[in-house]
């Protein structure tokens, strides 16, 4: 956890530019077409807040519920904002992937010893986007009442 | 890239028993209970073939483009199953997991050099999966739409949707007047000319069902004037004959019109749902 921490803390400090540099990635990237027409001043915030939010969900105890609680919120917003499922999927995958490009991230960890941390810090991350997905997923499905048009078949 | 090597040969030469572990995991993990049902023996292909694309991935310079078409393909066997797309994610996430457990528990990268090579791997690693999920998601929100499609196919017959946007309005309002017309003809017939009071009311229905779906509440209108239409005809050419039948007859149009109309802006309400963002 002490790897992870040294990460949360670069996050956390560099909240807004971190943001910023994925507003200027997500609104160029052909994979986020939606997200092309937006302008900056409304996707940094929305960054910024999942990046200062990064901390209290890497710290709970009770990862998978805390990410329910966050994830299934930012899917809500991001539904009801009219942004395809695949697209808002994509735009939080850069924006793991921007916590990484980010210059520092190289610097922070350089050393052989700091090589093992961030292969921690990266499979940390991960898990915690890993239930982002799954969360996501479930609750645009809710949203989208599917259930409406299928037989359950479990 | 040599990290990288190291990580396909581990799948390359491991694959039928990595594939194992994560179907026997994906049987039992609690966000995947749509795999439950399914028998170790043909989730165990799906994952080898997994583990088979991801190495091809793995040796070209545009791994999106290459897996485009696999993930497609995935996407739609997953989406045949009925398994919601949330856990088939969850199902790809839990393949990626598994190697790396597999090999952390081969041990592949313990020296300083090695551990530049497992971040070099998982880099790699997290960006082909990071391609699946998109491919995977994008393809089932296709499916789920050509499947509600499908599934509203005979109501868009009815409710002459054309699927280019060309306008219906003009053709809706002729068959309507003509429809309403004919209804007047009848009742005038049957009542005025023949002076009976039978069956034929029920050919009402028609043009009362065909309102409300094509205009929904405002169809409701079209009820309310055959209705009146009816009791006014009682009332001028049949005067010795009982009035009840033709009010609950009367009464009974605009109940139908209504639940049909209440009916049929549920169904739009549910198409705009799934209806792709412009």
């Amino acid at each position: 956890m002490i790897a992870s921490m040294k990460l949360i803390d670069l996050v956390d400090n560099h909240a807004e530019r971190i943001a910023e540099q994925w507003a200027k990635n997500v609104v160029k990237n052909p994979m986020t077409p939606y997200y092309q027409k937006l302008k900056a001043d409304r996707l940094v915030p929305q960054a910024t807040r999942l990046y200062h939010h990064f901390r209290s969900l890497f710290m709970e105890p009770k990862r998978a519920e805390a990410s329910d609680g966050y994830f299934s919120k930012y899917a809500e917003e991001r539904y009801r904002e009219g942004v395809p499922l695949h697209e808002a999927i994509y735009a939080l995958i850069l924006m793991r992937r921007q916590i990484w490009l980010y210059a520092e991230f190289q610097a922070t960890f350089s050393t052989a010893v700091e090589k093992q941390q961030a292969i921690d810090s990266v499979t940390r991350t991960m898990l915690m986007f890993d239930y982002a997905m799954y969360f996501i997923t479930k609750k645009y499905r809710e949203l989208m009442k599917l259930e409406w048009f299928e037989t359950p078949n479990t | 890239m040599s990290g990288s090597l190291k990580l396909v040969n581990l799948i390359e030469t491991h694959a039928e028993p990595i594939a194992r572990q994560w179907a026997r995991d994906v049987r039992k993990n609690p966000r995947t209970p749509s795999y439950h049902g399914i028998p170790e023996d043909k989730l165990v292909p799906v994952g080898m073939k997994f583990y088979d694309n991801f190495k091809q991935m793995f040796f070209t310079d545009k791994p999106a483009d290459t897996s485009q078409q696999y993930f497609a393909r995935y996407a739609e066997e997953h989406h045949q199953r009925k398994i919601p797309l949330n856990e088939a994610l969850y199902a790809l996430i839990m393949m990626r997991r598994h190697i790396w457990l597999y090999a952390e528990f081969q041990a592949i990268f313990i020296s300083a050099v090695e551990q530049k090579q497992a971040v070099d791997s998982l880099v790699r690693t997290i960006l082909m999966f990071d391609y699946a999920i998109f491919f995977i998601s994008q393809r089932y929100q296709e499916l789920i739409r050509q499947s509600i499609e499908e599934k509203l196919g005979v109501v868009n017959v009815l409710r002459m949707e054309s699927p280019l946007g060309a306008k219906q309005g003009p053709y809706k309002t002729a068959i309507m007047i003509a429809l309403v017309i004919g209804a007047f003809g009848l009742t005038y017939y049957y009542h005025a000319m023949l002076g009976r009071n039978i069956i034929f009311t029920h050919l009402l229905y028609i043009p009362i069902v065909l309102a409300g779906i094509w205009w929904k509440k405002k169809g409701i209108l079209v009820a309310a004037c055959l209705g009146g239409y009816l009791l006014l005809s009682h009332l001028l050419f049949l005067k010795g004959m009982p009035f009840t039948d033709d009010i609950i007859r009367a009464a009974m149009f605009l109940v139908i019109g209504t639940v049909v109309a209440f009916l049929s802006e549920g169904i739009t309400r549910a198409e705009e749902l799934y209806k792709p963002a412009n």
